[in-house]
């Protein structure tokens, strides 16, 4: 430890002297004065400013070095902070929500047990068509069904915002939920998994609004202007039905040359609108949806969908 | 489902480069899962001469030389007299042969692109050396045939590259000859679930037409033609019901002696790579004109032997009856297997004995074979919804009823009609001998199927899909693919041509002008909105809300678990699992009940993360339950509950204090009430959530006799079930009304002695109502410990109590009044003053 405490005096001495050096003034002549006056100000201030230096240097002279790259202090225990910590799948959820709440959608969210009547015949799929094995469905004892898709909710969306047809010349919703499908789980593939579905409808909605409001809503989730195509779908439900594909963003490392598929979209069939209570010659209306987990898994490179609902906190603490 | 680029390209006349017609065919068409080429695969295999085939001594195998043509002959191998020397083991190598050579340096297309490809070389065999390989069918991935090397016909015509037809001769490749440049579409099924059509090599060759902006021209006759016959056989047919069968052809053919026994040919054919191409096999001449039909036109078709059904019906005047089976009737199927029929099975009985399982699969009792003469060919529509029972019922996944249950249209059997007489002509001397139909009458009106008429305007066309096309370029569009249309007063009247019946509404024509013209052309625009805040579902809120006082502010870990859990595990937390619903279809035991509470989840997942090394965690979780007992909703859907599970390491306390944290947070007053019985938690260290007098949970310590079974019993864990439902629909909130006085507050500790089993919230109350009582001043009590000495009879209650008043600095006597009063009401509740 070493602190100049002659360097302090000597600079102290020197302002000493200067002051001394003020008296002068009186006996230049009246042009001289101000020039000479800003020469001692400034010399004044540059001793202060020098004086304070040292000072300072001189109270943190007994701090002694530490090594800023160790995680902890030497001979200390670690830090441990009790560090909560949110579901991945929950945040992206809430993150979708806002999103297009922002673009004006109202949110509601899924139930975990339905009927067939919301999961089929309110969206158009004839009794005990095959396009029903399409989906794999779970059923209970009474016949109930832990919904195999978020379309599920889109006669209640109908049906619950009917009134904003009338106030507002539109209905606006999107729908998350967890949903469930009879598969054998691996990698990739989860019985229990969550999707956003979204619902509009207005007197003049057309499939380029569609396609454009999706289109928005990934350029806001990633950030950038994305390219989309499309593929022709079937679904009951919708009709014109497209799959959708988005350019692989640049987050996820894309160069303009991969797609994504995000989901399936399409016009709403008029015998969905009509089953809900909508005129379909009056109204018509687009739908879409798509699955959330897989964009959890691309954003943290998660590569095994497994982990979300394995309650495991070694995966749960990396978010 | 397989389809050959080569064999799409003689259907419709392509322009444009591969790629840009594979993605065409992805935009607008059909996902392509893969497109395989397979050229490479062909690469370096000849068609060659077996010049000489010497058997090597004391082995199976020959030594050969082959002429491949003078180039290859001098190149590859230049000792040999001007052949190449090749050791084969296929016992049918001889001399003159024509055959397929794969030359040293190419991969054996039947280990192409697979894990270990399979690259020929010149090597040493026995001491001879050997030039590549010549090949057998299998190995060339063309069928499933090792009995020995291909055999080539010398007279398989070929098409050379100046487009000059000869016969093949050695040294032409083996992709030139057998049209194995070629490119393999694979198509997603599940994306043309609509579209039986499209399940045929012409129909989808139609729609490959109408995206290109192309007409197709195809001559599909839509007149019910049947050929002059001369010498009928009898037989009817009968259908039972319409809606099982709507129409049922009969066709029947005498093979004229040339039948199933002409000697065929051991030659690799032309239909032999077709088959391949559509990942099916060739099997035999009259099996393989019906395959090839149904690659063709997607109409699957069935033979009988026409003698053995007759027999089988054992009538003179033999009848097809088309019905649905009875309960308790058998049929052995062509794989010999003997199936119990079920009610919605379609059968076909020779009068009323069942011979095959309609759309499924044949009976063995008219199977055909190599000495079948007449054949009935059978051209039919069913009902898919029957043929799908039927597929479940009896695991049956075969091409054709994959087709069959997309709906064959009773309207389109005439192009397989028409296709089924022009193939047989290839059978010198067949004759048709009978042809008998049964339609449904409602089908057709003036002798004509009735077609689907859909009228639509070119505005109601561009409004939904959002753009602007012309309605020259709509009704262009529209009849390239078939579709009839007129025009009048602005209205198009457009008829669907007859495999459409999947064209109903205005939106089926608006979806096929869309997709025909590109959707990925249609142009991006924006639906306006009113400017009003959107609302959100409540509870999505108040479980983001409860995330950042447990996650963020608490320190615990959100979990997500599976709705689905295992009746042990709910025994393990004494649930009853009879009032779970139960998923009749469940992966596995460990799914089988839709979960009743979130707690036995979270206390499923503690031992697992303890092992891994974590300490003094507390886990939640915020998702949907449901009871059988809670009934039904007004929708008639199982009554569901939002909840909150919660566990952490601790004791009952622990949980208090998470509750009274939430308290704040959520601004709710929760009442907490003593637990008389509890299923999971030790009703003494625990205690009923209630909120305004309903009770919405229960928080404490964890039973130990629960514990152990989680194998957790070595730990004190506390636990809450909290009904989130109940918490948002709260009437009254909890009040803060926080004052701040400009006065200095006074501050005094108080001690107070009371008996061991005296309830703290008594004293604390009465002191809360004596100083709310006096007016005019500010106070902030809060309870410091409390103390209770081993083996005595009192505890302690250390109180810390600021006071101010809201007017004046208080003076200490006014203070010492205050603590007077607390000291003296107490007393009557027992407390001494310490």
């Amino acid at each position: 430890m070493y602190i100049n405490m002659s360097k302090i005096e000597e600079l102290k001495a020197e302002l000493k002297t200067l002051g001394r050096e003020y008296a002068k003034i009186k006996t230049l002549p009246e042009s001289e004065r101000k020039a000479f006056g800003e020469q001692l100000n400034a010399k004044k201030n540059a001793l202060l400013a020098a004086i304070k230096a040292e000072e300072e240097a001189a109270e943190s002279a007994d701090v002694t070095p530490i090594d800023l790259t160790a995680p902890f202090a030497e001979n200390a225990a670690k830090h441990e902070f009790k560090t909560g910590t949110k579901h991945p799948l929950t945040q992206e959820l809430e993150r979708v929500a806002k999103i297009y709440r922002l673009m004006g959608f109202n949110v509601i969210e899924a139930r975990q047990l339905d009927d067939e009547f919301h999961m089929f015949d309110s969206l158009n799929f004839p009794k005990e068509h095959p396009a029903r094995d399409g989906y794999d469905t779970f059923r209970t004892e009474e016949g109930f069904i832990p919904p195999a898709h978020t379309s599920t909710m889109q006669y209640r969306a109908l049906t619950r915002f009917k009134n904003d047809l009338e106030k507002y010349g539109q209905i606006a919703v999107v729908v998350p939920g967890r949903v469930f499908r009879n598969e054998d789980v691996d990698a990739t593939h989860e019985h229990t998994f969550y999707q956003c579905e979204g619902v509009f409808v207005s007197k003049d909605a057309t499939l380029g609004q569609m396609l454009a409001t999706w289109k928005n809503f990934f350029e806001t989730y990633y950030g950038q202007k994305l390219n989309i195509k499309t593929q022709p779908g079937f679904f009951p439900f919708t009709e014109p039905s497209l799959e959708f594909q988005i350019e692989k963003p640049k987050a996820l490392g894309g160069k303009g040359d991969g797609w994504l598929e995000m989901g399936g979209c399409g016009m709403i069939h008029p015998n969905v609108l009509r089953t809900a209570g909508i005129d379909p010659e009056t109204y018509k209306g687009f739908a879409w949806g798509g699955g959330i987990d897989r964009l959890v898994m691309l954003k943290y490179g998660i590569n095994d969908v497994r982990y979300f609902e394995s309650g495991k906190l070694n995966f749960l603490k990396e978010f | 489902m397989l389809i050959s680029l080569n064999e799409l390209k003689q259907l419709v006349d392509i322009k444009i480069p591969d790629d840009e017609l594979f993605k065409l065919i992805g935009s607008r068409l059909v996902e392509i899962e893969h497109v395989e080429d397979l050229a490479p695969k062909y690469k370096k295999i000849y068609i060659v001469k077996v010049k000489s085939a010497e058997p090597i001594e004391g082995t199976h195998l020959h030594l050969c030389q082959i002429d491949a043509g003078k180039e290859l002959n001098s190149t590859i191998d230049p000792e040999h007299d001007g052949y190449i020397q090749v050791v084969c083991g296929a016992p049918n190598v001889k001399k003159g042969m024509l055959t397929a050579w794969v030359a040293p340096g190419a991969i054996v297309p039947a280990t192409f692109g697979t894990a270990e490809p399979f690259e020929i070389s010149a090597r040493p065999l026995r001491g001879f050396m050997s030039y590549g390989m010549l090949a057998a069918a299998d190995e060339l991935a063309l069928s499933d045939d090792h009995g020995g090397i291909v055999s080539i016909s010398p007279d398989h015509v070929i098409l050379t590259e100046d487009n000059r037809l000869r016969a093949v001769r050695p040294g032409d490749t083996l992709a030139r000859a057998f049209d194995l440049n070629d490119k393999i579409i694979e198509v997603e099924n599940k994306s043309l679930t609509h579209r039986p059509d499209c399940f045929g090599l012409i129909g989808f060759a139609r729609e490959v037409a109408g995206i290109l902006g192309e007409k197709f021209e195809f001559s599909d006759k839509n007149s019910i033609t049947i050929p002059r016959i001369t010498n009928p056989v009898p037989l009817s047919v009968q259908i039972s019901d319409y809606k099982i069968c709507p129409r049922y052809e009969a066709h029947v053919i005498d093979l004229g002696g040339t039948g199933l026994d002409e000697p065929v040919t051991d030659f690799l054919k032309l239909d032999d790579i077709f088959f391949a191409k559509a990942g099916m096999r060739s099997i035999s001449p009259l099996v393989d004109v019906t395959n090839k039909i149904m690659l063709m036109t997607g109409q699957p078709l069935h033979a009988f032997d026409y003698d053995k059904f007759v027999a089988v019906g054992g009538t003179d005047t033999p009848e097809i009856r088309v019905r649905l089976a009875r309960k308790g009737e058998k049929l052995v199927l062509l794989d010999d297997k003997e199936i119990e029929l079920n009610e919605h099975d379609i059968i076909i009985c020779s009068s009323d004995t069942p011979v095959a399982l309609a759309g499924a699969m044949g009976g063995k009792s008219t199977a055909i074979d190599n000495s079948t003469r007449r054949v009935i060919f059978e051209i039919a529509s069913f009902s898919l919804y029957n043929l799908r029972k039927t597929q479940m019922s009896h695991g049956i996944f075969s091409e054709a009823i994959t087709r069959f249950t997309k709906g064959r249209p009773a309207t389109d059997l005439d192009s397989a009609r028409h296709m089924l007489f022009d193939e047989l002509e290839h059978f010198a001397g067949s004759e048709p001998i009978a042809s008998v139909i049964d339609t449904d009458p409602a089908l057709i009106q003036d002798n004509q199927f009735i077609r689907n008429v859909v009228k639509i305007t070119t505005d109601e066309i561009n409004a939904l899909l959002g753009t602007s096309y012309p309605e020259e370029l709509i009704i262009k569009t529209l009849e390239n693919t078939g579709f009839e249309t007129k025009s009048k007063n602005n209205v198009l009247e457009i008829t669907a041509p007859l495999w459409r019946t999947d064209i109903h509404i205005k939106e089926d024509i608006i979806e096929e002008v869309g997709r025909l013209l590109g959707f990925d052309n249609i142009p991006f625009s924006f639906p306006l909105r009113p400017f009003v805040c959107p609302t959100v579902d409540p509870m999505f809120d108040f479980k983001s809300k409860l995330r950042i006082v447990l996650s963020d502010r608490l320190g615990m870990n959100e979990l997500l678990t599976y709705s689905f859990v295992s009746k042990s595990l709910q025994e393990k937390v004494n649930e009853n699992p009879a009032d779970s619903y139960q998923i009749v279809n469940s992966i596995s035991p460990a799914l089988e009940c839709f979960r009743q509470s979130l707690v036995p989840s979270l206390l499923d997942k503690i031992r697992e993360n303890e092992k891994a090394g974590f300490k003094d965690f507390s886990l939640y979780e915020l998702n949907q339950v449901s009871k059988k007992s809670w009934g039904l909703n007004e929708e008639n859907v199982p009554e569901m509950q939002t909840h909150l599970g919660l566990t952490t390491f601790g004791d009952y306390y622990a949980t208090k204090q998470v509750l009274r944290e939430l308290e704040k947070s959520l601004s709710l007053n929760f009442e907490l009430k003593p637990l008389n019985t509890s299923e999971l938690l030790e009703p003494l260290h625990a205690v009923a959530i209630y909120l305004n007098d309903t009770k919405v949970g229960e928080l404490g310590e964890i039973k130990r006799s629960v514990l152990k079974r989680f194998k957790l019993d070595n730990q004190t864990i506390a636990a809450i079930e909290l009904n989130l439902d109940a918490c948002l629909g709260a009437k009254t909130k909890k009040k803060f009304g926080i004052k701040l006085s400009k006065f200095p507050f006074v501050s005094r500790d108080l001690t107070f002695r009371v008996p061991e089993t005296a309830s703290y919230a008594d004293f604390e109350t009465k002191i809360n109502t004596i100083l709310s009582k006096i007016s005019g001043i500010i106070y902030k009590l809060e309870v410091v410990s409390i103390y209770h000495k081993e083996n005595e009879s009192t505890k302690n209650l250390s109180f810390h109590l600021d006071v101010a008043s809201e007017e004046k600095t208080l003076e200490s006597s006014e203070v010492s009044d205050i603590i007077e009063t607390i000291v003296k009401e107490l007393k009557t509740l027992g407390a001494e003053v310490v």
